[in-house]
């Protein structure tokens, strides 16, 4: 009843100077309208073409054994049961884990370290200097940094064991041992994402209500106590933001391993994403690989959605 | 502008300008460069280097471009750590449906590129034009030739080679109080020269790279084991009946390589891996890097390393890495079992979907002219597949003094064969660099072994050797 009295009324309003209005405002939104689709148009193109329609063709490629050269061959789910038993792509899915595990927890931790020592500087001049020394890194490629570290780091003529040495300690087996190299592979990926975390904590920790400090000062909080009671609990939206980016960029870590070990020795290091690239780029095997890809995704999918049922119970929002 | 802005867009709209717009997109990807397919006369040469090689290289091509008026060439350079990741570029290339017209290929890729039938055989275009390529034949090698052939069919003509030999840091052998030993040095010698190295000169004695080529794989082969079982195709008798019928180094020559079941765990196998993991246990080697070899040769080059597996093309890099003539040497590679070597050679194939093969064709034999292969090896920068090309004077700026050894390696030793490399040879190399890696770190070589022949059977079975 409601709804056709307003009907009628817009209808009477329609034929007289409030019509002309309404009628303005109508073509006014519409024009409105067709300059932000042109706006997005190309956004949305490219989006399209280099995101979507990937994600897709390796969707459906998934289901097909394809090697560029012979015309693609349905070979329905083969691929996913084949995988299910393949020892090395149930490996590398434990060594990505290891290493997204280790790097996402030590990012934070450090991070936040650095981003409270940074906090506690009085001067703003030391902040500054301290935030684009260590923000740099994250703007450098991981690859370039990868060949530098990969020389730093080696066991025979790298820098780094010749100064142990000089200092009496035995040489480690950096690049040559498994533990040696998921240990490098994870300082190295520390060290570059490191300024990524970091500003977000300097953020965070700076928009912290001053009010609120302040009182738990003059209640004689200690500094332990007010960054474990007080600080970490405001701060915490961004330690899950931190920690979601942080697992999704983690998990599909590749520069590092192939730049420094090949995903050596042995397949210590081989993570799922280069087990990917080496299905689908070196043996040419592209509907296996795309198969690797697909699980590498709904595994994603589910790790995230695990940590935002999770974050209900530890982030605090208001 | 005013009359698109003022009109209403539809949903409609939008999907059907999307449509055309990504119809668009996906016809530009897909159509093939426009050279080859309109038949044009432009050659497309892909590759294996930066763009920057592939300008210098490109000066090849002048002699030819001068005698066929109105044809280009076009090199495009494709990088990449080595041959396999330059085929996997190349792959995608062909997937993207841009195949060039001719590809440099290496040993690691004639079989794969034969077998998918990629490459297209040479053997009507060879018979038709013999008397042309008779003093060619003549002044190559015929292993050389040999390893470039598949199932019967020839599908390229060498242009380079490199066979593995030793590197000596002669700085470092003075040093040492030692000098370069003599060319039937045995593994003992290789043991008592690494040991003295050690001691006197403070440098790793010896280092080398995790690949197929020039690693370990040296010291399989002359210990008289290979990855694969060998074998001959048969076939090529017209080859070797025209251009090689006086020549005894062509005798039992076939129809290329035949790289059969997997023996990648065979006792001789297991006994080289284990001598180089004890090596780098004794300290007598450093424990070594997969890669293409460039930060081997620096290193080499700074005299951090006093022995290391080369080809003639490490002349030129170790001078190009600041080492002067003199500072370095060569010398065969030690008899173990035997003194047999492993080489690689390098040439360029027609690709089968080129629409100018005739054209293509006329390139290549172009491309194996003296002059051409100087262009090619400038600088020692690879060694010259034509025996009349070894001269002091080529090494005369670079070294090494011992620069007989390289062709030496084919004619003095009749065993030297290629390396293997079967259509599964990606499969293959990521296999070994692994397997490799896991004895170097294990230390233990018969396991990895173990796991690298069941890598090896299942790349088979799924390509078909």
């Amino acid at each position: 009843m409601t709804t056709l009295t307003t009907r009628t009324k817009s209808l009477r309003a329609a034929s007289g100077p409030e019509g002309a209005r309404v009628r303005n405002r109508k073509r006014a939104a519409r024009r409105e309208g067709a300059f932000g689709w042109l706006m997005i148009s190309l956004s949305a193109a490219s989006i399209l073409v280099f995101t979507a329609l990937p994600i897709v063709f390796t969707f459906v490629l998934s289901f097909f054994s394809w090697d560029i050269i012979s015309p693609p061959q349905f070979v329905g789910l083969q691929n996913f049961t084949h995988l299910a038993a393949d020892q090395s792509v149930i490996h590398s899915f434990g060594v990505t884990g290891l290493l997204a595990a280790l790097i996402v927890v030590l990012q934070i931790v450090v991070g936040l370290a650095m981003a409270l020592l940074v906090q506690q500087r009085k001067s703003t001049w030391a902040r500054s200097i301290f935030r684009t020394a260590f923000f740099l890194p994250l703007l450098v490629s991981a690859a370039s940094i990868s060949i530098v570290f990969s020389y730093l780091f080696d066991d025979h003529f790298g820098v780094i064991n010749y100064y142990l040495q000089l200092l009496h300690l035995p040489a480690v087996a950096w690049l040559s041992s498994s533990a040696g190299a998921t240990a490098t592979i994870v300082i190295v990926a520390v060290w570059q994402q490191l300024g990524f975390v970091f500003i977000l904590f300097v953020a965070a920790l700076g928009s912290l209500p001053k009010d609120v400090l302040e009182a738990v000062s003059l209640d004689g909080s200690g500094p332990i106590r007010t960054f474990f009671s007080i600080k970490l609990p405001l701060i915490s939206p961004t330690i899950f933001f931190a920690a979601v980016i942080g697992l999704i960029n983690a998990m599909q870590i590749f520069d590092q391993p192939y730049v420094m070990t090949k995903g050596g020795p042995g397949d210590a290091t081989t993570t799922t994403v280069m087990l990917i690239y080496r299905t689908a780029f070196q043996n040419i095997q592209f509907g296996y690989g795309s198969a690797i890809s697909v699980v590498l995704f709904v595994l994603l999918l589910v790790l995230t959605g695990l940590q935002f049922l999770i974050s209900r119970k530890w982030v605090f929002y208001s | 502008m005013t009359s698109f802005l003022s009109s209403p867009v539809s949903r409609r709209s939008v999907l059907i300008g999307g449509a055309a717009l990504l119809g668009t997109a996906g016809l530009s990807a897909c159509s093939p460069s426009g050279a080859s397919s309109s038949g044009s006369k432009t050659l497309n040469v892909a590759y294996f280097g930066t763009q920057q090689a592939a300008d210098a290289t490109a000066k090849v091509a002048q002699p030819f471009i001068k005698a066929n008026p109105g044809v280009t060439v076009k090199f495009n350079g494709i990088n990449g750590t080595d041959w396999n990741d330059f085929f996997t570029k190349v792959l995608t290339q062909i997937a993207a449906g841009n195949p060039p017209d001719i590809v440099s290929v290496a040993t690691e890729g004639v079989q794969l590129f034969a077998q998918k039938k990629l490459a297209h055989p040479l053997d009507d275009y060879v018979k038709r034009d013999k008397d042309q390529l008779a003093p060619y034949f003549k002044d190559v090698h015929p292993s050389l030739v040999e390893a470039m052939m598949y199932q019967g069919n020839l599908y390229e003509l060498p242009t380079d080679f490199n066979a593995g030999n030793m590197y000596f840091n002669t700085n470092l052998l003075q040093k040492s109080g030692l000098q370069l030993p003599s060319p039937s040095w045995t593994m003992d010698d290789f043991h008592s020269v690494a040991t003295s190295l050690k001691s006197n000169s403070g440098a790793v004695p010896f280092d080398w790279v995790v690949r197929l080529w020039g690693s370990w794989t040296s010291f399989m082969y002359a210990n008289g084991g290979n990855l694969v079982t060998e074998g001959k195709y048969t076939g090529g008798d017209w080859l070797w009946s025209q251009f090689y019928a006086n020549d005894p180094a062509a005798a039992g020559r076939g129809g290329g390589w035949k790289w059969g079941a997997p023996t990648a765990n065979s006792d001789a196998v297991v006994e080289s891996l284990d001598y180089m993991v004890e090596l780098a246990n004794s300290g007598l080697s450093a424990k070594p890097d997969v890669g293409g070899g460039s930060t081997l040769q620096g290193l080499f080059a700074s005299n951090k390393i006093g022995m290391s597996i080369g080809g003639g093309f490490w002349a030129g890099g170790l001078h190009n890495a600041g080492m002067q003539n003199g500072s370095f040497d060569v010398q065969f590679f030690p008899k173990w079992k035997v003194q047999r070597h492993l080489f690689g050679t390098g040439g360029y194939g027609i690709f089968e979907s080129s629409k100018n093969k005739d054209l293509a064709w006329e390139f290549l034999k172009s491309l194996v002219e003296p002059a051409a292969i100087d262009v090619l090896t400038s600088g020692n920068s690879t060694t010259p597949a034509r025996r009349s090309m070894m001269t002091a004077d080529r090494y005369s700026t670079t070294g090494p003094k011992n620069w007989q050894v390289f062709y030496d390696t084919l004619d003095k030793l009749p065993n030297t064969a290629p390396i293997p490399a079967p259509p599964y040879y990606n499969a293959m190399a990521n296999a070994l660099n692994q397997r490799t890696t896991q004895a170097m770190s294990s230390g233990n070589a018969k396991s990895a072994l173990d796991g690298l022949q069941q890598d090896l059977e299942t790349a088979a079975a799924s390509v078909g050797s």
